[in-house]
């Protein structure tokens, strides 16, 4: 991190610090959301050990059940919301702007804000290890144990308050990137040259523009619940826990998506990119994507079969959420058809991409038979459901993010991963994902219940809890070679050169690393694929094959200001969070650190608001 | 029927899988780079297979969902004419309690963590709870079904053979939710009337008994919790399910009527047998930490938590305990 900022501007290291606090450059913001998530990502993953590791053998007592059930409960939170959800902003901020042909976000600043929130929050909520009151409600925080007085300590309120500076981060995060996709694209890009990554990050953020707001109520009755004594949830007073689940999965679904689409994205950028032909039917994945995006509204119940909702609305569920499957077997047929007679490279991002589908398709039908309700009374809170999610996250997400990363971290550093540990680290982490996920589908068809922090020899899980276990330690392994591998590589890893893999998009057209202001010229977008149109041309027509677009003095470019009154506005909304945390009554005010919060995050909205984007004498 | 989908469910998601990998697979080695190869072919798609791959699986997908719907359907109820069991089912942390209205006769029972049913005839459970969400599964004879507090779920079952069936609290419910178990106990007609009538019925006890019974009363304040001489009133458990919310050192605690005619005990986790109970009440969170007894008893408000009772003081508890059938 260190080096690129020196790069962009010289001076010690308070400088170089602050050039990054005040940052709104969309490369920089992406790069402190990668790093970040990475982090909490390997967090999460040492959570998901202490977990494989108690259940390693029957009756094991590495932890304590509350322990146990505190890991699980911040396993499952942690990579939702502060792994893959900030991995894939990532993506979003690294690569959007670059891929339409912009010089930044629509709102540089609001992009800033939206990292240093989520910064907040991942803070605020592991504050609770420190203090030792973590979160062990699970991470659906189903009511009422998530309530008074089945939950007394400040566990649940770490989560819940933690998961609210998420959710702004995320919310404002998402309408900025509708406005600059809509908005910002370069001459000639229409929506429907877009690359299918962009399309999918585009139907993202309107999923999270959306249902974002539905799990803030939620969470805001909890907080209320918990903090002022209301009853929303509370069923002693006849509050109803059903609405919470309602609530929960109505964003949740949606949720799997936003989780989802984006990695999807990346493959479809990287498929063709390596098999040297164009996406096969274009218009099919988009629309598709489309598809899923507005069908995700409709099939939340299927989380709550066992509720008791009712014959009605089960059947109505069961149907909707077997048609979801249509469009996810479209993509999957159509990514199939991209390698169909191409002439396919195997760079590391490229195996990382073919693994996606190839794990994608086992969670894909695993998740078909959760819609026959009939067997998913069966199913439900089983490791069965563990080993679906997992398919889809880790055999999913995760691969599809991986792709990501060995594709475009030619571009953010300049450097080539080393592609002996890339391939290395693929096969590694393709062998541990089948040992440690591919199990919990038997464990589950016999009966093993999820969220339990033991279970007892006579049932007969041992040998596949053991193998289980073993697999998690293959993965541990392919992830410390990855770590390896990125630090090594961006030390002394080979030069990448603008354009590494004869790819088709318009991040490939300028030098690696991007200069600050993307492009010096805008580009000019003939068609899909852009930069193989212009590459194709110049051979067929014998002339040398374009290079990057020379650099220019960036003082000459028309760009925004650094501005420390993003970073001034989250910080004041975590003081106004942590000041729910610590109650000192004065006069009426129970929450008087809140209150001096609130002023101050008043303050840095009103000043952010009347500094000017950039300082006259550039105009 | 259900078998049968989940039969053809496993077929076709079987056949899907080989098929799919298998072109996977193929494609991505068979179209692998090779030094020399030309630029490929630069197709867009195909619009007539992109179609057919569109409609062929809607057809596969919702003939599936159809099905699926009917056998939902068809299970929702115990066949007409059927003279169900009635039985009340209530999740507690971290045990559950078994209300019969009319047993056999008549008579109610309230019994814990034991589902004692006559085989080959339905029953019918209200499922409900008292504090946080529970679920109510018994993998061998029925699917899963929660038990919501302010909700009365319906679920029926019937065991076409006699034996006992494993049962287990399948929705997060806090610190012990991976130990509370129960079991469902199908016997024969007679044995189970056999059951009903013995219960409560007060049993012949020893001169330790005796004591035991004393000090359950007396000493050890079992008594708030438990009951030892019949079936609960719902006025009784609302009234400590009130008393723990209110913070007070009470809870809903398993009615131990005909606790020596259960298998085990501490919902479903240790054998029934003087050893382990004396284990169990000398220092209940050694074997179940968490638990309510531990925390809100008095007698065990001591350093180590251990009872504060002596060693005689514990074993007659337990003989009198072992003779309530």
């Amino acid at each position: 991190m260190a080096t690129i900022a020196t790069k962009q501007s010289e001076g010690n290291t308070f400088s170089v610090i602050w050039s990054w606090i005040t940052t709104v450059d969309h490369k920089r913001i992406g790069i402190l959301y990668f790093v970040t998530a990475f982090i909490m990502f390997l967090v999460a993953g040492i959570e998901a050990g202490i977990m494989r590791m108690q259940l390693a053998t029957p009756g094991g007592n590495l932890v304590s059940p509350d322990v146990y059930n505190q890991m699980f409960t911040m396993h499952g939170t942690t990579m939702v919301f502060f792994a893959i959800m900030p991995l894939n902003a990532a993506f979003f901020n690294y690569i959007i702007p670059l891929a339409i042909g912009a010089r930044d976000v629509a709102f540089p600043r609001l992009n800033a804000f939206s990292y240093w929130t989520f910064l907040a929050s991942v803070l605020f909520m592991n504050f609770g290890f420190i203090v030792g009151s973590v979160p062990d409600g699970g991470w659906f925080a189903y009511a009422p144990l998530s309530e008074q007085p089945y939950s007394s300590n400040q566990g649940m309120e770490f989560w819940s308050i933690g998961l609210m500076l998420a959710a702004v981060s995320s919310a404002v995060a998402g309408l900025n990137f509708v406005v600059t996709i809509v908005n910002l694209r370069a001459p000639g890009m229409t929506l429907m040259r877009m690359p299918v990554s962009v399309w999918m990050f585009f139907v993202v953020q309107i999923l999270l523009a959306f249902a974002i707001p539905v799990i803030a109520v939620g969470l805001i009755e909890l907080t209320m619940d918990r903090l002022f004594g209301t009853l929303f949830f509370v069923t002693s007073a006849g509050g109803d826990p059903v609405l919470w689940q309602h609530l929960f999965w109505i964003f949740g679904h949606p949720e799997v998506y936003i989780l989802i689409l984006p990695p999807m994205g990346i493959i479809s950028d990287v498929l063709p990119a390596f098999a040297k032909k164009p996406l096969f039917g274009y218009p099919f994945i988009v629309f598709s994507g489309i598809a899923i995006g507005l069908m995700g509204w409709a099939v939340w119940s299927h989380h709550m079969f066992t509720v008791g909702l009712g014959p009605i609305a089960v059947s109505v569920f069961t149907i909707t959420t077997m048609l979801i499957a249509v469009p996810t077997g479209v993509k999957i047929f159509n990514w199939i058809g991209t390698l169909w007679g191409g002439s396919i490279e195997y760079k590391s991002a490229m195996l990382f991409a073919v693994g996606f589908i190839a794990m994608f398709i086992i969670g894909g039908l695993s998740g078909v038979s959760h819609a026959v309700a009939p067997s998913d009374y069966q199913q439900q809170d089983t490791y069965y459901i563990i080993a679906h999610l997992h398919y889809v996250l880790f055999g999913g997400a995760i691969l599809g993010i991986f792709s990501g990363i060995y594709f475009w971290f030619p571009k953010v550093t300049g450097k080539l991963l080393s592609e002996k540990l890339g391939k290395l680290h693929f096969w590694i982490t393709f062998v541990g994902l089948n040992l440690t996920f591919f199990p919990m589908h038997y464990l589950g068809m016999n009966g093993m219940p999820r969220r339990i922090y033991t279970y007892a020899t006579e049932f007969g899980w041992d040998n596949l809890n053991a193998l289980s276990s073993f697999g998690y330690i293959v993965l541990f392994v392919s992830m410390l070679i990855f770590v390896y591998n990125i630090i090594k590589s961006y030390k002394s890893g080979e030069e990448a050169g603008h354009d590494p893999w004869d790819a088709p998009g318009l991040e490939w057209t300028i030098t690696s690393p991007p200069p600050v202001y993307n492009f010096s010229e805008l580009p000019v977008v003939e068609g899909r694929d852009p930069y193989w149109i212009v590459k194709r041309r110049a051979v067929a027509e014998g002339k040398e094959i374009p290079g990057p677009q020379p650099l220019v003095d960036p003082s000459t470019v028309h760009l925004p200001d650094p501005s420390y009154w993003p970073i001034f506005t989250s910080v004041a909304l975590l003081i106004l969070a942590i000041g729910f945390m610590i109650e000192i009554p004065v006069w009426f005010v129970k929450y008087p650190i809140s209150v001096v919060g609130g002023l101050l995050v008043f303050v840095g909205v009103l000043a952010w608001s009347n500094e000017p984007p950039t300082k006259e004498k550039d105009h | 029927m259900q078998g049968m989908l989940f039969d053809v469910l496993i077929w076709v998601m079987a056949i899907v899988f080989v098929i799919v990998e298998f072109v996977l697979v193929y494609a991505a080695i068979k179209f692998r780079h090779k030094p020399g190869n030309p630029l490929p072919k630069q197709t867009h798609g195909n619009t007539t297979l992109e179609v057919a791959w569109t409609i062929i699986p809607t057809i596969l997908i919702l003939g599936l969902g159809v099905w699926s719907v009917q056998v939902l359907w068809d299970m929702e109820k115990p066949p007409v004419g059927s003279d169900p069991l009635e039985i009340v089912a209530t999740g507690h942390q971290w045990w559950f309690e078994f209300n019969y209205p009319d047993a056999a006769n008549g008579k109610s029972i309230t019994t814990a963590n034991e589902l004692k049913i006559p085989v080959g005839r339905p029953v019918s459970l209200s499922l409900e709870s008292d504090d946080v969400i529970h679920s109510f599964w018994v993998p061998k004879l029925a699917g899963k079904q929660d038990m919501v507090p302010t909700r009365e779920n319906p679920l029926w079952f019937m065991a076409d053979e006699e034996g006992y069936y494993y049962g287990q609290c399948a929705e997060y419910c806090g610190t012990q939710h991976a130990q509370m178990k129960f079991a469902v106990k199908a016997v024969s007609e007679e044995e189970y009337i056999k059951w009903v009538e013995g219960y409560g019925e007060s049993p012949s006890l020893s001169t330790e008994a005796q004591l035991g019974q004393q000090l359950f009363a007396g000493k050890g304040q079992c008594i708030t919790c438990h009951s030892s001489a019949g079936p609960d009133s719902e006025a009784l458990v609302q009234a400590r399910v009130n008393g723990f919310l209110s913070g007070s050192a009470i809870a809903p605690g398993p009615n131990l009527t005909d606790l020596a005619t259960r298998d085990k005990f501490a919902a479903g986790i240790y054998d029934r047998n003087s050893e382990n109970l004396k284990d169990w009440i000398t220092n209940p969170d050694e074997l179940k930490s968490g638990n309510y007894m531990s925390k809100l008893a008095q007698i065990y408000q001591t350093e180590d938590g251990n009872a504060n009772l002596t060693e005689s003081e514990v074993e007659a508890l337990v003989e009198y305990l072992q003779s309530l059938k």
